[in-house]
């Protein structure tokens, strides 16, 4: 991809021009960037590269503080960097310090991140439930079979599992949330999220949440959930009433497959589940105590068969 | 997926529009699956009103092609590190960084936070109030008490600062 050199260009110019235009939500001179378009192709090919490097700017900007100007204050102690910023943000360091540096770095390589984190590791068992309060008021329940590791007040990594996360409103701090390899940053938040394997699913039942800033940059509003499966995202509506439901002992299937559905019960009642393979997907809302008392209860709730094998139970499809 | 006749009408109505504006944005031969790709998302949408409006459809048809975009670089810069790759990750989940990778992203975030930080704390402000918080630009001249054409100029450096970081680091 070799583009011009000079930083002037004008076509690059009106690529920024519209770049900054077509992202308001009052925009709607579509017919007009439509005809810049199609003068030159060149036009598309300056707007992609502006857009890329506008999603990939997003992560840090997420990470940023809403701040309102301010007269400066002295200077505080530079953190622990190499080469730190001049100006404003130099003097904001603090807070955006070791830890969320690096996982800037690491949302923008989209890569997946094994190693252990510094900070306080909650784990719960199977059927068991957590609450976590966080510093500055706002708190996690942690659902069974979880695992969440906090890094400080405005920061946590969900490594497995699912948690409700009822965040205390503070514009200048957002709240992040790394889920497996993806970041979440809240605006003042309750919010669900659910990781199993590479399956990502994120329900908001109160203010905003944007899933991934650095790439998709999907914003969900209330009443909005957004499931990744096989690497692509899924915005649906959800009832924000709802959200967060398995801590009062409710679960909801949409679409699972069976391996999904023995993976979720598993964790929510401290029984194990297995599934036969198979391609049967389904739909339901299950009362996790009715299941815990009785597995068998599943086949009239779920139209599937329940056997009992060794200390566990099989589902399949009937 | 209960799409709403009207959704579907109000598609059928702009197609000729969106397929026009992503064969200029650089759809070429794909245009027709891509507009199918656009009408599965809009079906998926989370409040059929507002997508049956047209600035939303071509909103939506942008924020595809800037996903194309995206998908096609990554797959090239994925098939550049798959020499060093562990298999079996997710499509959308790069293989374990090499240093390498790691330096790159790192240097991408100090030339990002460079270029925030010579912006000056209201552009910075107001871009992040723009693209992150979703706020029109009326809305942010508004909460900042200064003009309409203040927040654009603002936008367009910010922009510029932006595209130029990222291309210093594509040209090294």
């Amino acid at each position: 991809m070799s583009g011009t050199k000079t930083t002037l260009s004008p076509i690059r110019e009106q690529a920024i021009a519209w770049a900054a235009t077509t992202r308001d939500p009052d925009f709607a001179d579509w017919d007009g960037f439509t005809a810049w378009l199609e003068a030159d192709p060149a036009h598309a090919r300056a707007y992609d590269a502006v857009q890329f490097a506008l999603e990939d700017a997003d992560a840090v900007l997420a990470a940023l503080p809403q701040l309102v100007p301010e007269p400066e204050a002295e200077p505080e102690p530079a953190a622990a960097n190499d080469n730190p910023p001049s100006g404003w943000l130099a003097s904001r360091r603090a807070w955006l310090g070791g830890a969320v540096a690096a996982a800037l770095v690491l949302a923008l390589t989209s890569v997946l991140w094994l190693a252990p984190s510094g900070g306080a590791i909650h784990e719960t068992a199977p059927g068991e439930t957590l609450t976590i309060a966080l510093g500055d008021g706002s708190r996690v329940e942690l659902a069974g079979g979880s695992r969440l590791a906090v890094e400080g007040e405005r920061a946590a990594r969900l490594e497995a599992g699912q948690a409700l996360f009822t965040i205390r409103h503070d514009a200048a701090r957002p709240f992040v949330l790394d889920a497996g390899a993806t970041r979440l940053v809240d605006a003042g938040t309750v919010f669900d999220v659910r990781l199993a394997g590479e399956t990502l699913d994120v329900a908001v039942s109160e203010g905003a949440v944007v899933v991934a800033p650095d790439a998709q940059a999907i914003r969900l509003d209330a009443g909005m959930r957004a499931v990744r499966e096989g690497g692509r995202y899924r915005v649906a509506p959800v009832d924000p009433a709802g959200v967060g439901e398995w801590r009062r002992g409710r679960i909801s299937f949409e679409n699972a497959g069976l391996a999904e559905i023995a993976a979720e019960l598993s964790r929510a009642t401290g029984l194990v589940f297995t599934a036969e393979p198979g391609d049967t997907r389904l739909s339901g809302s299950i009362a996790v105590d009715a299941v815990r008392a009785d597995p068998r209860a599943l086949e009239a709730l779920l139209g599937v068969s329940v056997r009992p094998q060794g200390e566990g139970w099989v589902i399949a499809a009937r | 997926m209960a799409s709403t006749p009207s959704l579907e009408q109000a598609y059928l109505a702009q197609r000729e529009r969106l397929l026009r504006f992503l064969r200029a944005r650089g759809a070429g031969e794909a245009a027709e699956d891509l507009a199918q790709e656009l009408w599965l998302r809009l079906a998926a949408a989370p409040d059929p009103v507002a997508a049956a409006n047209p600035g939303y459809m071509l909103r939506a048809a942008d924020r595809l092609m800037i996903d194309r975009y995206r998908a096609e670089r990554q797959a090239a810069s994925r098939d550049k590190a798959w020499a060093e790759a562990q298999p079996g990750l997710a499509d959308n989940i790069a293989p374990a960084p090499g240093a390498e990778r790691e330096l790159a992203a790192r240097q991408e975030v100090a030339a990002i936070e460079r270029a925030l930080a010579d912006l000056g704390p209201r552009a910075a402000a107001i871009v992040r109030r723009h693209r992150i918080d979703g706020q029109t630009q009326r809305a942010i001249a508004a909460e900042f008490g200064v003009s309409l054409s203040t927040v654009e100029a603002d936008l367009r450096r910010a922009y510029a600062l932006i595209a130029d970081a990222r291309r210093a680091l594509d040209e090294v």
